[in-house]
C-alpha cells in the first residue's frame, strides 16, 4: 500500500509538472470550443448579401417565387442551429426577370462571371412543364441550396395548379402546409425533445478526449516502463516494491493525471464556456442528464486507464521504443473500430450486436457510453460493462507486472510469445 | 570520524542480537533458466555485522543470487533465510541495494529522486529529506541535489545510486561492484563509509571481481563457481590453509636460480620483482641461499597466497 502510494505520487507529479499536460490542459478545451463553435461560424462567414435573378415567363410567377424564397428559411442538415439564423430578407436580392430569351440567358451568364449577381434561376413556362429549371451559379449549388430552390418552385406550381383547379389560395396553402415530424426521446420514463446533433456532439467529445489523452499519457507510460527496463532502475526499484505495487501505483498515478485534466476542464468549462454557451437558444437542448454525465467521468477514466494498462504491456514486452510503436496498433484497433461503429450505435443502440460490443472492456469506453447518451440502457448492462472493465484493468495490470518483474532479467531482443509465456511462468511466484 | 549524523539502526526485536549470528543463510539454492543452471545448490553462511565479500568469475551466478536474495527472482529449489526468519517482502525495507547496473530516473531531481526511493524503503518524507542531505554533504554533491540526474557525471551519479542504497540505515546492505567508476579519492569516501557501517554492526555483501578490495575489506568470503560454492569461509584461515608457499624478491643479477625446478615450481616476473611459487616440500630458506649466491637481493619475503592467486587456482581446478 505504501510503496503504491509512493510510486503513484511520482508518477503523478511527474507527468502534471511537463509541458505536455500543461498544453493539453490549456489547448484540449479552446480546440473542443473551436469545435463546437468553428462550422457554425465558418456557415455564417460565407454568407453575404446574395443577388439573385429569377427568369420567368410572367412578372406574376416570379414574383410568387421570389416571396416564396425570401419567406422559408435556407433549408439544412443543421435546421435547428441555422433556423435562428436563417437568410432573411435584407440579406438578398432577388430581381425578376421576364425577358426569356437565349440572348438574354447570354446576359445574365456574362454578368455572373463578372460577379455583377451571384446566379439565376431559369423559370420560363418551357422549363416548368418539362420538370426540370436550372441554377446557374458562380458556385455550384449544395444540397441545401437545391433543397431551398426546388421547395419554393415546388411550392409555387403546386399552388398554381390547384388554383388552376380551382382552390382559392387560402385552400392550397393550408393543403400545402408540411407536416413536421417532431422527435422525443424516452430518459427514465420520462419525454424529452431529442436533441438530435447536440448528443452526437457529445459522444465526438468522449471519443477525441479518450483518443487524446490515451495517445499521449498512454505513450507515456510505455515510455516510463521501457525507461525503467533499459536504465536498470527496474533492479532498484523491485528491491524495494513487489512488481504488482509499482504497476499499480504507476498507472493509478497516470489515471490521477486524466482525473485531474477531466476537473481542471470542467472548472474551466465552467468559468469560461458556460455563459456563452448559456446564451446559445438551443442551450436546454445541451443540458446533460446526470446519468450521462456520471458516465462520461467512469468511462473516459475506466478506458483511459485501460488503454494505458495495454501502452504498459507494450513497454513490458519491448525493449525500445521503436518496437513499442510498433505494436501501439493493437491500442489503435479497438479505438478506430468503436469509432466506426459509432453509426450503428447511434442508429440502433439496442441491437444485439450493438450490445454485445459495448460489453467487450476494448470498445466499452465508446460505444458503451454512446449507448447511454443515445437511450438509456439496462442498468444491470452498464454495471456489467463497468465490472468487466475493471476486472480487464486488474488482470491486465497483474499480467504486466509478471512480465515486468522478468524484464529485469532481459537484454537487447523483444520477446516472442513463447518466451513472455515463460517468463510469466517463471514470475508465477 | 565524519560529521554525519550516523543513523540509529531501526529497532528490531532481538537487536541486541551478538555479532557472529547468522545475518543470511542460503541452503541447497538452486535457480535455472531454461536449460541454463544460474546457480545450483548453493549454501552459504553470512554472518551478522562485517563485510563479506563474494566472488567468482563472470557468469558464475553472483548476480543472480543477488536477485533471489532481493526478492527479484524466486529460488527454484532451496531456502533462503534472513536474520532468522525465511526471507520475505518484510525483509525488504531492512536491505539496500546498489546494483551492478546503475539505474536511476535521468529526469529527476537529485534531492527528490533520493527522497523517492527513501520513502519507497519505508521513510518519512521529512526524514528522507534529512539523511538525503546529510550524505550529500559528506560525498561532497551538496551544490547539486537541486540538479537533474542527466546533469551529473557518471561518478556523481554513481554516488547518488549508493546514498540511495543506504539511506534507509539498512540491516544487509548488497554491492555489487561499488567502485567502480570512482576517483580514487571518492573510493576511499565511500570505503570509509563501508567500514564505518560494517563497524556499527550492519552486514555487508561485497560482490566483486578486484581481489584487492576484497583482501583489504572482507573478513570472509565465499567464491562460487558454476553456481556452486567452492571455497568459503574466512580469509584468513582459508589463506592460512594455502601455506606459505610464496616468496617475493627484488634482486639484481642473475636470475638463473629460478629455473631451479627442484624448488621453484612456477614464477611470475613483475619487472620490479618477481614472485615465486615453491615447489612442494621445498625449503623456502633453501632459495634464499642459492638467490643470494646468484644475485644481489634487496628483499625476500616469504608470504600468503594472495586472493587472486587462490581464485586462479580454486576456479582452475572447479573447471577441469
Amino acid at each position: 500500500m505504501r510503496n503504491t502510494w509512493v510510486i503513484l505520487k511520482r508518477e503523478y507529479l511527474e507527468r502534471v509538472r511537463t509541458r505536455t499536460f500543461l498544453v493539453l490542459t490549456l489547448l484540449a478545451p479552446a480546440f473542443m470550443t473551436a469545435l463546437m463553435i468553428l462550422p457554425a461560424q465558418l456557415a455564417t462567414m460565407g454568407e453575404k448579401p446574395e443577388h439573385i435573378v429569377i427568369v420567368a415567363s410572367t412578372q406574376q410567377f416570379g414574383n410568387n417565387i421570389r416571396q416564396q424564397l425570401l419567406a422559408e428559411p435556407l433549408i439544412g442538415e443543421e435546421s435547428e442551429y441555422d433556423a435562428a439564423k436563417s437568410k432573411s430578407e435584407d440579406q438578398y436580392t432577388i430581381d425578376v426577370d421576364t425577358t426569356a430569351t437565349e440572348s438574354e440567358r447570354a446576359v445574365l451568364r456574362d454578368k455572373v462571371t463578372r460577379h455583377e449577381i451571384d446566379g439565376f434561376l431559369w423559370l420560363t413556362d418551357g422549363a416548368i412543364a418539362a420538370h426540370s429549371v436550372a441554377w446557374d451559379g458562380q458556385e455550384k449549388a449544395g444540397s441545401r441550396e437545391k433543397a431551398w430552390i426546388s421547395e419554393a418552385v415546388n411550392r409555387v406550381v403546386q399552388q398554381q395548379e390547384l388554383g388552376k383547379k380551382g382552390l382559392t389560395a387560402e385552400q392550397s396553402a393550408e393543403m400545402l402546409q408540411p407536416i413536421k415530424v417532431e422527435t422525443f426521446r424516452i430518459e427514465n420514463g420520462r419525454e424529452t425533445k431529442s436533441a438530435g446533433s447536440g448528443r452526437f456532439m457529445e459522444i465526438i467529445v468522449m471519443v477525441m478526449l479518450i483518443y487524446v489523452a490515451v495517445l499521449l499519457y498512454g505513450i507515456s507510460v510505455m515510455r516510463s516502463v521501457l525507461e525503467e527496463k533499459t536504465s536498470r532502475i527496474i533492479e532498484v526499484l523491485l528491491s524495494s516494491a513487489s512488481s504488482t505495487e509499482l504497476m499499480t501505483g504507476k498507472l493509478l498515478g497516470v489515471g490521477a493525471v486524466g482525473l485531474t485534466q477531466i476537473v481542471v476542464w470542467t472548472v474551466m468549462a465552467g468559468v469560461i464556456a458556460l455563459p456563452s454557451l448559456a446564451a446559445q437558444p438551443n442551450f436546454s437542448e445541451l443540458q446533460l442528464s446526470p446519468l450521462v454525465m456520471v458516465s462520461f467521468v467512469l468511462y473516459f477514466l475506466l478506458g483511459y486507464l485501460l488503454y494505458s494498462t495495454m501502452y504498459a504491456a507494450i513497454g513490458a514486452i519491448t525493449t525500445t521504443e521503436q518496437e513499442g510503436q510498433q505494436l501501439q496498433f493493437i491500442i489503435v484497433i479497438p479505438l478506430v473500430l468503436s469509432v466506426f461503429m459509432l453509426s450503428p450505435v447511434i442508429r440502433t443502440p439496442d441491437s444485439a450486436a450493438v450490445v454485445w460490443m459495448s460489453m467487450i472492456p476494448f470498445f466499452s469506453p465508446i460505444v458503451m457510453y454512446a449507448r447511454i447518451v443515445v437511450q438509456t440502457p439496462p442498468l444491470w448492462q452498464i454495471g456489467l460493462s463497468l465490472v468487466l472493465m475493471v476486472g480487464t484493468i486488474a488482470g491486465l495490470v497483474v499480467l504486466c507486472a509478471r512480465i515486468y518483474r522478468m524484464g529485469v532479467l532481459i537484454h537487447g531482443k523483444r520477446a516472442n510469445l513463447p518466451e513472455i509465456m515463460k517468463w510469466l511462468k517463471y514470475a508465477k511466484a | 570520524m565524519s560529521s554525519v549524523q550516523t543513523p540509529v539502526a531501526p529497532a528490531f526485536d532481538g537487536s541486541a542480537r551478538s555479532v557472529g549470528a547468522d545475518a543470511v543463510q542460503l541452503t541447497g539454492v538452486r535457480k535455472c533458466y531454461d536449460e541454463f543452471v544460474a546457480v545450483s545448490d548453493l549454501t552459504l553462511t553470512i554472518d551478522s555485522g562485517g563485510i563479506y565479500g563474494l566472488l567468482g568469475p563472470n557468469g558464475a551466478g553472483k548476480t543472480s543470487t543477488i536477485r533471489m536474495l532481493m526478492g527479484i527472482t524466486v529460488p527454484d529449489a532451496g531456502q533462503i533465510t534472513v536474520f532468522g526468519q525465511p526471507l520475505g517482502r518484510a525483509h525488504m525495507d531492512q536491505f539496500g541495494y546498489l546494483p551492478e547496473e546503475r539505474g536511476l530516473y535521468k529526469k529527476m531531481k537529485v534531492l527528490d529522486h533520493l527522497v523517492f526511493l527513501g520513502q519507497l524503503k519505508g521513510l518519512t518524507s521529512t526524514e528522507a529529506t534529512t539523511r538525503a542531505k546529510a550524505w550529500c554533504e559528506r560525498f561532497e554533491i551538496s551544490s547539486w541535489v537541486g540538479k537533474k540526474i542527466e546533469e551529473l557525471s557518471k561518478g556523481m551519479q554513481q554516488k547518488v545510486q549508493f546514498i540511495a542504497a543506504i539511506l534507509h540505515d539498512p540491516r544487509l546492505i548488497i554491492m555489487d561492484e561499488p567502485f567502480t567508476g570512482l576517483d580514487p579519492a571518492n573510493a576511499v569516501v565511500l570505503k570509509d563509509v563501508l567500514l564505518e557501517m560494517a563497524k556499527s554492526g550492519k552486514t555487508i555483501l561485497l560482490s566483486t571481481h578486484r581481489m584487492d578490495q576484497v583482501e583489504r575489506l572482507c573478513q570472509s568470503i565465499c567464491l562460487i563457481n558454476h553456481g556452486r560454492a567452492v571455497l568459503e569461509g574466512d580469509l584468513n584461515q582459508i589463506k592460512a590453509g594455502y601455506g606459505r608457499h610464496n616468496v617475493q624478491i627484488k634482486y639484481d643479477g642473475d636470475a638463473h636460480f629460478l629455473q631451479e625446478k627442484r624448488l621453484v615450481q612456477s614464477f611470475n616476473d613483475y619487472g620490479n620483482y618477481v614472485e615465486v611459487r615453491l615447489a612442494p616440500e621445498a625449503n623456502s630458506q633453501e632459495l634464499l641461499r642459492l638467490a643470494s649466491s646468484h644475485a644481489r637481493l634487496d628483499r625476500f619475503e616469504v608470504m600468503e597466497p594472495s586472493l587472486e592467486e587462490i581464485f586462479i587456482d580454486v576456479v582452475g581446478k572447479s573447471n577441469a
